[in-house]
């Protein structure tokens, strides 16, 4: 802070009241739920047997990593979906990256389209793609049977692994546009004097882009990556109409099983304590995206 | 320089393939583009037709791709049988507060953070692992704790909810737009008298106005796309959009695909208004959650 007059010299309160609206809000619709929360991940509160409840300790969270084959199958479930997402969204999202570096004309407007997806919610991604799936009218099955390559009314849902598949192909769709986005930014943040010092130097196209954009963008790139695996891990409204968690419980995620067990079952304490578990999972992630964050700014430093 | 020792045929010759080079790798860009456009553009074109088409289209092969005489029958269908225009109001009406009531409760705490360095950096990680945290978590205490207040099925439940969850986003982004305003300005009307928060107010907002747009268009967004809360706290009578277009799913894969891409295509309008008026903020926008409720 540059130097004030004394006049200006600020009240030691004054920070403080400018701060302190949010932060009791914040105190009071996030932090305290959040306590109370782990308060009732020690009972056995369970809304379809009635309003009593007791202290049982740790007894909810054995139960969750012990013993639930059904939310340790949801982890499952999630890391299958997040895994092949997250390779395709990357490896997309670069090539439509490169390919607009590259673009003289209508660059703006191209990206601005392409990005569109992104802003668009879970639900309504799910819902389009659920119509194109669509067993009689969808887009997909109609095309198909245009186009000669499909003779039967296809159920692109009637597998577990067909479900992930379709699942996976949506959530690309929703979310390759932010891949694309954060790594053209980090692709125009490259100075273009590399690349004419290389091409000066007789470097082939590969060779500039083995080892100059691709060196420089590895940070953006885990960047990215890290922002979408601890989205991703809160995967609920694209599952929620897509697929309602079937066939079965297979395409159930961590975070769709938890609301299945508090709002069609009503085991609230034990619901509060798989989103405790949850919660741990992405502290972990966080701190790992944290991490990477210093080492960046120390190297750049 | 070593191309000029050279023969001036082998010159030309050369400048000739790298120009077709040149435009071979300009033509195979834009199909690549092109290609992306279709996959990524294309469902919004589908739902687009579909809600206009005619319901005997729907069974016609082979398909009916763009409808011959367009109807709005299905948007009339989803205002009036389905109580379309009641849940898009319910959808508007609680973004709309709670992008204001976000704003300004998250101003002057940017405020603090930018001029005074206010918590060290230690604020800031704080409000960074909240955008962090999985809305789920949140969900059992809040709908017990709405329960019990009587919140359930009202606009201030959702709307105190959601203006709280924004904060931590909101003075992300205010943070930076405040860094970068003079503080020369500010002092300048402190000299004259002003107090602190009335420079704020007179002062600093009418110049950092168009950064608080911007904050205020991705607040609605995010409070305009979020399911969880929507789902789990309202009731019949103040359904948002998305809960509403979730409740065509109950046919089966095959549903009301009138009334269900008609609510399809007034759920996605705000975002393609957004994607277009935001486009310099997406990738900060995007990237601190600017979008998930």
């Amino acid at each position: 802070m540059r130097g004030l007059p004394i006049a200006l010299k600020r009240k030691q309160w004054e920070p403080l009241a400018f701060a302190a609206p949010s932060l009791a809000l914040i105190a009071l619709v996030i932090l305290f739920p959040l306590a109370y929360s782990f308060y009732l991940s020690l009972q056995n509160f369970d809304l379809s047997v009635g309003p009593e409840y007791e202290f049982v300790g740790g007894k909810n969270y054995v139960e969750a990593l012990v013993n639930d084959q059904r939310f340790l199958g949801s982890v499952w479930n999630t890391a299958i979906i997040i895994a092949p997402s997250l390779a395709v969204e990357l490896l997309l999202g670069l090539g439509i990256a490169l390919l607009l570096s590259r673009a003289t004309r209508g660059r703006p407007i191209i990206t601005a389209l392409l990005a569109i997806p992104a802003m668009v919610s879970p639900v309504m991604a799910a819902m389009a793609w659920r119509m194109m799936f669509g067993v009689k009218f969808g887009a997909i099955n109609n095309l198909g049977r245009q186009l000669g390559l499909l003779d039967v009314y296809f159920d692109w849902f009637a597998t577990p692994w067909l479900s992930i598949v379709s699942v996976v192909l949506v959530e690309v769709w929703h979310n390759t546009p932010f891949m694309m986005l954060v790594l053209l930014a980090g692709i125009q943040s490259i100075p273009q004097e590399l690349y004419e010092a290389a091409r000066a130097d007789g470097a082939s196209p590969w060779q500039r882009f083995w080892s100059i954009t691709l060196p420089l963008l590895k940070f953006t790139m885990v960047v990215g990556v890290m922002i979408r695996l601890i989205d991703l891990t809160k995967l609920f409204g694209l599952i929620f109409v897509l697929t309602y968690g079937g066939p079965g419980s297979s395409t159930e995620t961590v975070a769709f099983d938890t609301y299945l067990v508090g709002f069609k079952d009503f085991r609230m304490s034990y619901a509060a304590a798989l989103s405790y578990v949850i919660v741990g999972g992405v502290l972990v992630l966080t701190l790992v995206f944290l991490w990477i964050q210093r080492m960046r700014e120390a190297r750049a430093a | 320089m070593a191309i000029a020792i050279e023969r001036p045929r082998v010159v030309a010759r050369r400048a000739k393939r790298y120009r077709v080079q040149r435009g071979l790798a300009h033509l195979l860009t834009y199909l690549g583009l092109a290609a992306a456009l279709v996959f990524f553009l294309g469902p919004f074109f589908w739902i687009v037709t579909t809600s206009l088409k005619g319901n005997e289209d729907f069974f016609a092969f082979p398909p009916v791709w763009i409808p011959p005489d367009p109807s709005l029958a299905h948007y009339v269908a989803l205002f009036t049988r389905s109580s379309g225009a009641r849940y898009f109001t319910n959808s508007l009406v609680i973004s709309s507060l709670s992008m204001l009531a976000a704003l300004v409760v998250s101003l002057p705490t940017a405020y603090a953070i930018a001029r005074w360095r206010f918590g060290g950096g230690l604020l800031s990680a704080f409000l960074l692992v909240l955008r962090m945290l999985p809305a789920i978590a949140l969900i059992i205490p809040i709908y017990i704790m709405c329960k019990m207040l009587g919140l359930t099925n009202s606009y201030l439940g959702l709307v105190a909810l959601y203006t709280v969850v924004y904060i931590p986003f909101a003075v992300w982004l205010l943070v930076g737009f405040l860094r970068d305003f003079p503080v020369e300005i500010e002092e300048a009307a402190m000299i004259d008298g002003c107090s602190r928060l009335r420079a704020l107010v007179q002062v600093v907002v009418p110049i950092i106005a168009p950064g608080m747009a911007v904050v205020a268009l991705f607040a609605f967004i995010a409070t305009w796309n979020e399911f969880l809360f929507a789902i789990v706290l309202t009731g019949i009578e103040t359904k948002t959009m998305m809960v509403l277009v979730t409740s065509f799913t109950t046919g089966g894969t095959d549903m009301f695909y009138g009334e269900a891409s008609a609510s399809v295509v007034l759920g996605v309008l705000p975002a393609f208004a957004v994607a277009f008026m935001l486009q310099r903020y997406l990738v900060k926008g995007l990237a601190l959650g600017g979008t998930k409720g």
